[in-house]
């Protein structure tokens, strides 16, 4: 066998057994896994529901209005994401960066409401430290910010990538992929906000526990 | 074709050995044996064993199958020459896989509906059709076993007691880490888990006494955490719960016991109990034990102060150190002087400040080693005619130091150790300086009539009792002891 | 050829080198890392066995003195931890990197530099969970780690921290290697072989691959919660603040119980290549085969509990699980009878390699039955943590996973080195294998129902215990000397090659079809799959009619729509590892372990090393994301 015999078969088009593309192939397989990652912590997180022996309990420092906000900003991170791919694809260079740009943006106003609630949260005196709820609270959604971090990060390598016409059409792929991450980093924030903020918000103290008088 | 008639005649006997191996198999298993689980002394277990040799004989019965047909086919199908016929390839057969996996099936429901029986029998409370079911709270605790008679108002550690033929329900309990607690002779066994109550039954058809053993690996002594149970007929049971009511005698004034209770007074006495005869004085060892785990886990490096077992009648024991050794003169002096020579890793020796010495070993000298043990061998029911209520004086001459120990040490050191009280070191010379105005005297008789007056700094007000139950004598007599901590 | 523009600077030239030092770290070669995981695991195994022997001396008497309680503990805690996380499960792994891509006539994996990047954090997470033998601090809890025990109020010091953080780390690896697996038996198999077409081993790595990435981020998450516990004080598990110790252990066994099959499955797998070849027939009921592996990876998922029946989880959940239990029996005994079924009527060649796999389904076997008797919650009650069990799991450890392994080793060796391992030395090896094993494990069995509890670094001479113990000790020395003339065996007979053809057994997949050992491209010409075992029916095609006497067989499986007609379809990757790929080297895939390395080691000691290992991490991710598979020739 020779070295030509073998460049013979290298062509540049992709053929795999079921059709999918390997790279996407492993963030379907990855998010899979990833999905038994956050389950467990969140699973973790309702066992724990009312088992913290002091304050502040969760109606004590949750803010439903504000958190609904950030909810939204990062619902419309997955729309503006959508838009980003289509343009991409269209081969529409600079809406397609804007678009990524925006989903960027979005991402990072969503870690900046995070961020304040963190804070907001030490300064009522509630730290992972403090009781199984700041425990399980805060990795929990702190594990889910690191995931939303990553794909900031990721998303702003794309945007880079498509203004200097690395990223393409050809090639959207590489934005698709990121895309199915972003998309499931969304959906499990939807899961976090139902069990964290919807569901234990109204966890209140037990009477005469209560650590927080606003 | 293929009739076992063709197997060679080593493998035929070989088959046949099987049988008699396995019956051999289960007789290694000698049901003397300490902990053996075949010689059982109690339903539960004896239902567990039942159960156990039901499903080894579908075993042994599988297993000769399996394993017959594996060495035969190894053999009957052995190429035998160079010459390389090919087998037939044949792909399978979907019969023979229905086959064998329904027989699996069957067999499995074969094993699963006595095993549904004996869950619900043994793991949904007491029975109530086989007599009074006696309670007892067992607490794992690192590494020794305590256990609480509610009913009785009894307190022990280490040996078990109960009668014979009577439902016993435990409710296991741990505060440090898991434990599992388990007399395999009697039943086997359920984990005792923080924050998790577990209840167990069993019940004991012999008298006699029984090994146990924690199971669960709870860190450097796991294997020394060991107990003991001593099934009374009920004669003997209630002799015993009477016994445990009954203070023992004081020891004769100049003896070497005498001198062991000062000295256990003043190193020991923090931890340990020794006189929880008296009414009331069970819930008093609970919230002290309690104090004593809340005095640990505050402060788990310096701690002078650590859960330890109740010595209530310590003399009547039959083991030491949680079931390792048998409880003799020699083996307690070698036990106090240098625990780790008997049992690695105690508590005791980490934090009680005798072992704070370059060897570890006790700061005592020998005599005084022989003077503890001899006291606590000493410990036992006494001639048991007067009422002890909480060592209060009936006239004539008080004992501070029997007073102190039973009343007082559960909560004050004698040393510098909080406890849930200040230590007391010192306290005769500080107490005429605490208050203005009120002489050492004054003070001391004020805090015991009134512990709230004045509370040290830094420690919570309405925990201590209002001591003045104990009557005047006991007081004057306790001012007194108390003075003389200098 | 790369159409990405974006470059990273390089600070050192792409590896060229194929030999050396640097040809290792650098090789993206599947065959290589295979090698990598096998030595390194191998060399776990020897530190591990060390380890069970310094137990089995402490316990060869009653009251021994040979070892106190901390070191004992230690050694329990890291034989179990070694046995499992860098022993059975890498040498699995090197069984999956070597045999994979050539069993399914791919060039490589799907993901060489990812491949790369799981040794690598499998390497150092190793190291750093073994750290504590040399600050004297060695991981002490156990390798099932349970709560509040390992937390730092009763465990304080580093040693469980490196078991927690060296696991952290492995789960890394594990998850990235089940990943690279998945995609690799999905998408890169060669034209015409369909899903039912795969070798059975191959079938086992993929099922072993999907529990590998859904059970290790459930370990994940345990070992962060613990990791976050003891290194920053949360609360998970710590029982004072209200953390639930049983918590721990659902998350664990939750994990834990899927574990089991992702130890044995493999072995099963290379069984049901080892049986057929020396019987010379072909797999017994092959659909069956792989419908219970699939049942098992399935049903795996719902036994965990099985590991707490004395937990006090109540007689409703006991009932449940002990069902559950039960039922996992099942398709294990169809694997097992349809192994005796290949045997029957074959034309047995009992050489080394066969003898192992015959051993495996009897030892399999005794495991497997111990294994029903505490699936009984009442006969459990007497065995959980006795030696009852830990003969148990040994059988089916050892029994079952090491000799499965040590078959796989005798059988592929020729291929993997392209010469002989002794078989007279082979037999003796696996002869006194199983002696020191049935010695040292059976008797375990009733020190168990004797009342033996397990992790007991002493016992008292009153128990009738001493009798079993010494022989289980004299067992485990001849199990040692077992390994030891293995180990002679590899080099007498590396000093005497007995040179191997390509095809020494007359096998029927695959990889026996290419040299041996095989070129660094693998194929020199991308095999055409038609049928089952489809190298053997090419070599015997008379043998077609008896396996495929129904033609309806044939027809089913061949409309799997896969070939090279239908590629242009999807030809959407720009980055160039199509379907044949030979990637170039990478150093990346070190550098990024590296990286997680010194996570690991900032969590051990301060959290500013941690941010040292930042600056490498997105070195070695941007390097990677921006060098191409391919350098542009």
């Amino acid at each position: 066998m020779t070295q030509a015999a073998i460049t013979e078969h290298h062509t540049p088009v992709e053929e795999t057994s079921t059709g999918l593309n390997n790279r996407k192939l492993l963030m379907w397989a990855f998010l899979g896994s990833d999905v038994m990652f956050f389950g467990a912590f969140i699973a973790t997180y309702l066992v724990y529901r009312g088992k913290s022996l002091v304050g502040p309990y969760p109606s004590e420092v949750l803010n439903i209005p504000i958190t609904t906000v950030s909810t939204f900003v990062l619902l419309m991170s997955s729309l503006a994401m959508v838009l980003a791919l289509h343009y991409v694809k269209e081969g529409e260079k600079n809406k397609g960066t804007l678009w990524i740009l925006v989903v960027v943006v979005l991402g990072a106003i969503f870690m900046g409401f995070q961020f304040v609630e963190f804070r907001e949260f030490a300064h009522l005196g509630l730290t992972p430290r403090t009781n199984i709820f700041g425990t399980t609270f805060f990795i929990l959604t702190g594990i889910h910010g690191a995931h939303v971090t990553i794909g900031v990060i990721w998303m702003a390598f794309l945007a880079y990538s498509s203004n200097n016409g690395a990223l393409r059409s050809d090639n959207a792929l590489d934005l698709e992929i990121a895309g199915l991450y972003w998309h499931f980093v969304d959906i499990v924030w939807i899961v976090i906000f139902t069990v964290i903020y919807l569901i234990s918000a109204n966890d209140a103290p037990p009477p005469g526990m209560e650590t927080i008088t606003h | 074709m293929h009739r076992v008639s063709k197997l060679p005649v080593s493998l035929r006997t070989a088959l046949l050995l099987i049988v008699p191996v396995a019956v051999g198999l289960l007789a290694a298993c000698t049901p003397d044996n300490n902990q053996s689980t075949f010689g059982t002394a109690g339903p539960v277990a004896s239902d567990q064993a039942d159960l156990f040799i039901f499903i080894f004989w579908i075993a042994v019965v599988v297993f000769i199958l399996v394993e017959g047909a594996v060495i035969y086919a190894s053999i009957r199908y052995r190429r035998r020459s160079k010459s390389d016929k090919l087998p037939y390839q044949t792909h399978g057969n979907d019969k023979l896989e229905i086959t064998w996996t329904i027989i699996p099936v069957l067999i499995l429901i074969a094993i699963a509906i006595p095993t549904l029986t004996d869950i619900w029998e043994q793991q949904n409370g007491a029975p109530t059709d086989r007599g009074e079911v006696l309670s007892v709270e067992a607490i794992g605790h690192q590494w020794w076993f305590e256990f609480r008679y509610p009913d009785h108002e009894v307190i022990t550690a280490n040996e078990l007691h109960i009668p014979v033929n009577r439902p016993v329900g435990f409710k296991l309990e741990s505060q440090d880490v898991i434990h599992s607690f388990w007399v395999p002779k009697i039943a086997g066994k359920v984990d005792m888990v923080p924050l998790n109550d577990n209840y167990l039954w069993m019940m004991a058809d012999e008298v006699g006494e029984y090994y146990g053993q924690c199971a669960e690996f709870c860190g450097i002594a796991h294997a020394h955490m060991r107990f003991r149970v001593i099934v009374h007929t009920e004669e003997d049971f209630n002799a015993w719960v009477a016994g445990m009511h009954t203070a023992s005698d004081p020891p004769a004034a100049g003896s070497a016991e005498a001198s062991g209770k000062t000295l256990f007074a003043g190193n020991c006495s923090s931890c340990h109990t020794t006189n929880s005869t008296a009414p009331g004085s069970y819930a008093q060892e609970i919230s002290s034990q309690q104090a004593r785990w809340n005095g640990w886990v505050s402060d788990i490096e310096n701690s002078g102060i650590v859960s330890a077992p109740n010595l209530t009648h310590f003399g009547t024991r039959s083991t030491l150190a949680s079931g390792i050794k048998d409880l003799n003169q020699e083996s307690l002096v070698e036990w106090i002087t240098d625990p780790s020579s008997i049992k690695i890793g105690t508590r005791m020796q980490d934090h009680a400040a005798i072992y704070k010495t370059a060897d570890g070993k006790a700061k005592l000298t020998d005599d005084e080693i022989s003077d503890i043990a001899k006291y606590l061998l000493s410990l036992k029911p006494g001639s048991g005619t007067t009422d002890q209520t909480m060592g209060a004086s009936t006239g004539g001459d008080v004992d501070a130091v029997e007073l102190f120990t039973t009343n007082c040490a559960a909560c004050h050191s004698t040393g510098d150790d909080k406890i849930v009280g200040p230590g007391l070191a010192g306290i005769g010379d500080q107490a005429g300086n605490r208050v203005d105005g009120l002489s050492a005297d004054e003070y001391l008789e004020q805090s015991l009539r009134e512990p709230d007056a004045y509370i040290v700094d830094g420690f919570t007000p309405g925990l201590m009792p209002n001591w003045e139950k104990l009557g005047d004598d006991s007081i004057d007599a306790l001012v007194t002891y108390l003075k003389t901590m200098k | 050829m790369t159409t990405n523009a974006l470059t990273f600077p390089r600070f050192f030239p792409r590896p060229q080198s194929e030999t050396g030092i640097w040809g290792w770290i650098g090789t993206v070669d599947h065959k290589r890392i295979g090698t990598l995981y096998g030595i390194t695991s191998f060399l776990w195994f020897l530190i591990a066995g060390v380890e069970a022997l310094l137990i089995r001396v402490q316990l060869a008497s009653a009251e021994n003195t040979f070892i106190g309680p901390e070191f004992y503990n230690q050694l329990f805690t890291m034989h179990g931890t070694t046995m499992v996380f860098l022993v059975i499960m890498p040498l699995s792994a090197a069984f999956f990197n070597w045999l994979i891509p050539l069993q399914i006539g791919a060039r490589d994996v799907a993901f060489p530099r990812l491949n790369a990047l799981s040794y690598w954090v499998f390497l150092f997470g190793s190291l750093i969970m073994n750290a504590g033998w040399l600050t004297g601090d060695a991981p002490n809890g156990g390798w099932f780690g349970y709560a509040p025990n390992s937390g730092v109020t009763f465990n304080p010091g580093l040693g469980m921290t490196y078991w927690v953080v060296g696991l952290n780390i492995l789960g890394v690896a594990s998850i990235a290697a089940g990943l690279n697996f998945i995609v690799t038996i999905m998408n890169m198999r060669a034209p015409g072989m369909s899903m039912f077409k795969m070798p059975v081993f191959t079938w086992m790595t993929l099922i072993t691959s999907v529990l590998l990435v859904l059970a290790m981020p459930i370990l994940a998450v345990a070992g962060i919660q613990l990791q976050t516990d003891r290194v920053y004080g949360t609360h998970f598990f710590n029982s004072l603040a209200g953390g639930d110790p049983v918590m721990w252990q659902h998350i664990f066994w939750l994990f834990g119980h899927p574990e089991v099959y992702i130890l044995i499955l493999p072995a099963m797998g290379i069984v049901s290549e080892v049986l057929p070849t020396f019987s010379r027939k072909p797999l017994f009921g092959y659909p069956f085969v792989v419908f219970a592996g699939i049942v098992i990876g399935f049903m795996g998922w719902f036994v965990w509990s099985h590991h707490m029946f004395t937990v006090g989880l109540g007689p409703a959940a006991n009932t449940a699980f002990a069902m559950s239990t039960m039922l996992i029996a099942v398709p294990t005994g169809v694997k097992i009878f349809n192994w005796i079924g290949t045997l029957w009527r074959g034309n047995i060649q009992l050489n080394t390699a066969m003898l192992f796999s015959i051993s495996f389904i009897a030892m399999f076997t005794i495991g497997g039955l111990s294994g029903v008797m505490h699936a009984s919650p009442p006969t459990d009650s007497q065995q959980q943590d006795t030696y009852f069990v830990v003969a148990h799991f040994h059988y089916v450890l050892v029994g079952g996973a090491l000799l499965g392994i040590f078959s796989g080793i005798y059988f592929w060796w020729p291929k993997f080195t392209g010469w002989f391992l002794n078989e007279k030395l082979g037999i003796a090896n696996w002869a006194l294998m199983m002696i020191g094993f049935n010695l040292q494990f059976g008797p375990q069995h009733w020190l168990g129902m004797d009342g033996m509890p397990r992790r007991i670094y002493t016992y008292a001479e009153n128990m009738g215990w001493e009798g079993s113990n010494l022989a289980a000790s004299i067992g485990g020395f001849i199990l040692g000397f077992g390994i030891l003339l293995f180990i002679i065996n590899m080099i007498y007979s590396r000093m005497n090659k007995k040179i191997a053809p390509a095809d020494p057994w007359d096998g029927r997949t695959l990889e026996w079809s290419t040299s041996s050992p095989p070129p660094v491209h693998d194929f020199d010409e991308v095999p055409q799959v038609k049928y089952r075992d489809d190298f053997w029916f090419k070599k015997h095609p008379e043998t077609i009619s008896e396996y495929y006497h129904n033609e309806h067989d044939l027809v089913v499986e061949e409309d799997a729509p896969v070939g090279a007609d239908d590629a242009e379809e999807h030809g959407d990757d720009h980055g160039g590892h199509g379907g044949i790929h030979l990637p170039d080297k990478s150093y990346y895939p070190f550098i990024l372990g590296v990286g997680i390395a010194i996570f690991g080691i900032g969590f051990l000691t301060n959290t500013y090393v941690i941010a040292a290992g930042v600056p490498i991490f997105i070195w070695g991710m941007l390097g990677w994301s921006m060098e191409p598979v391919n350098d542009p020739t």
